[in-house]
């Protein structure tokens, strides 16, 4: 039994880095305060500064947290308090024409500097919202997306 | 003492399941009025220019291309209402935050080459002081390094040149105690010019290292 959920235990772990690994590295955390979360494969664990983060993460803050990250094409994003926003898809291989970075926000706020995708591409760039699409023709906006109440 | 043994693995155990099953993950299933209302700002860039973005769902669509203008979707069907410019203060107000925390914008500084050669123009062996500073002022943890030639000479003979150029640099920074671990080097040979040019052109400015600081 003992050996049993060690390994069970093992595989979970093992198979979570698995799929880690196999998702794009999309940026890296430059900044953060207060708490900052990212939800990956179902784990949660604190943001620490310079962590890589991959298409597939969830990023979310506390009620005093704020992040800021930079993605490998030189798209900026910051979350304000209480926010919870997806990296959908990012693929950056400009010399194999392949580029998209789609972020999904579920509440908060955010500010957004589009980068080298929104230059080359201004279609493969997608902010969703629950409301909205937000499409960028190279530039800085900021989003407020409505929470449904307090959790945490 | 086998038992307390056994107790304590599976104590371990617990402890070890606790740290890789973390709890779901909730996002919002409360029926709230607003939920989901959406709200986009469009503010000047970092270099002083304003762009466009459209906000659109099922009611329609929405441009907005001046600094300070706002779209609101209030739901995923109801048209998109566009608003008075809002005011600097005003936007602080709810963005303040998000907007302190927003990073540097990342710089790319381009060293050029003399022809042929890994050795540094005299222009650019100066500008290798503002690649350090913003390092230092970025505290960089993420810095690209990716080497070119221009069309002359053969391609392949091309690719091992901007890859030693390349290297070069990153040996210039490690020398100035830039941690080895944080700088990726790429290399393109002829394939990616700043000037476009026949092939077998000579351009200076396609000698070059792009030096990416994040």
């Amino acid at each position: 039994m003992k050996h049993f959920f060690g390994v069970l235990c093992l595989m979970l772990c093992l198979g979570a880095n698995a799929v880690a690994a196999s998702n794009e590295e999309a940026a890296i955390v430059k900044n953060f305060s207060g708490t900052a979360f990212i939800v990956r494969q179902q784990m949660t664990f604190p943001v620490k500064k310079s962590e890589r983060i991959f298409s597939g993460d969830l990023l979310r803050t506390g009620r005093d947290g704020t992040l800021g990250i930079i993605f490998k094409d030189n798209t900026i994003l910051s979350l304000g308090p209480r926010s919870e926003l997806l990296i959908e898809e990012f693929h950056f291989e400009p010399s194999r024409g392949k580029l998209s970075i789609v972020t999904r926000m579920f509440k908060g706020t955010a500010a957004y500097v589009s980068g080298v995708i929104a230059r080359l591409s201004p279609k493969s760039v997608r902010f969703e919202t629950p409301s909205a699409t937000i499409g960028i023709r190279g530039t800085k906006f900021l989003v407020k997306v409505e929470g449904g109440g307090e959790e945490e | 003492m086998k038992r307390a043994a056994m107790k304590a693995a599976s104590w371990g155990m617990l402890f070890f399941m606790g740290a890789c099953v973390a709890p779901e993950v909730k996002t919002e299933t409360v029926p709230v009025p607003d939920a989901g209302r959406t709200q986009v700002v469009l503010v000047h860039d970092p270099d002083g220019k304003v762009g466009e973005v459209t906000v659109r769902n099922r009611g329609g669509s929405q441009k907005i291309n001046q600094a300070g203008q706002m779209a609101e979707a209030k739901d995923g069907t109801s048209a998109i209402s566009t608003q008075a410019l809002l005011a600097e203060g005003d936007i602080n107000k709810v963005f303040g935050d998000a907007l302190a925390a927003l990073p540097k914008k990342p710089v790319t500084f381009i060293l050029c080459f003399k022809n042929d050669s890994i050795e540094l123009t005299e222009a650019s062996q100066t500008m290798l002081s503002s690649v350090h500073a913003a390092i230092g002022d970025r505290q960089s943890q993420d810095i690209s390094v990716i080497g070119h030639t221009d069309r002359t000479g053969e391609k392949s003979y091309n690719v091992a040149l901007s890859r030693r150029r390349a290297l070069k640099i990153k040996k210039i920074l490690v020398s100035k105690s830039v941690n080895p671990s944080i700088i990726e080097v790429g290399y393109h040979g002829e394939a990616d010019p700043l000037i476009k040019t026949p092939d077998g052109v000579a351009e200076p400015r396609n000698r070059r290292v792009e030096v990416t600081v994040r």
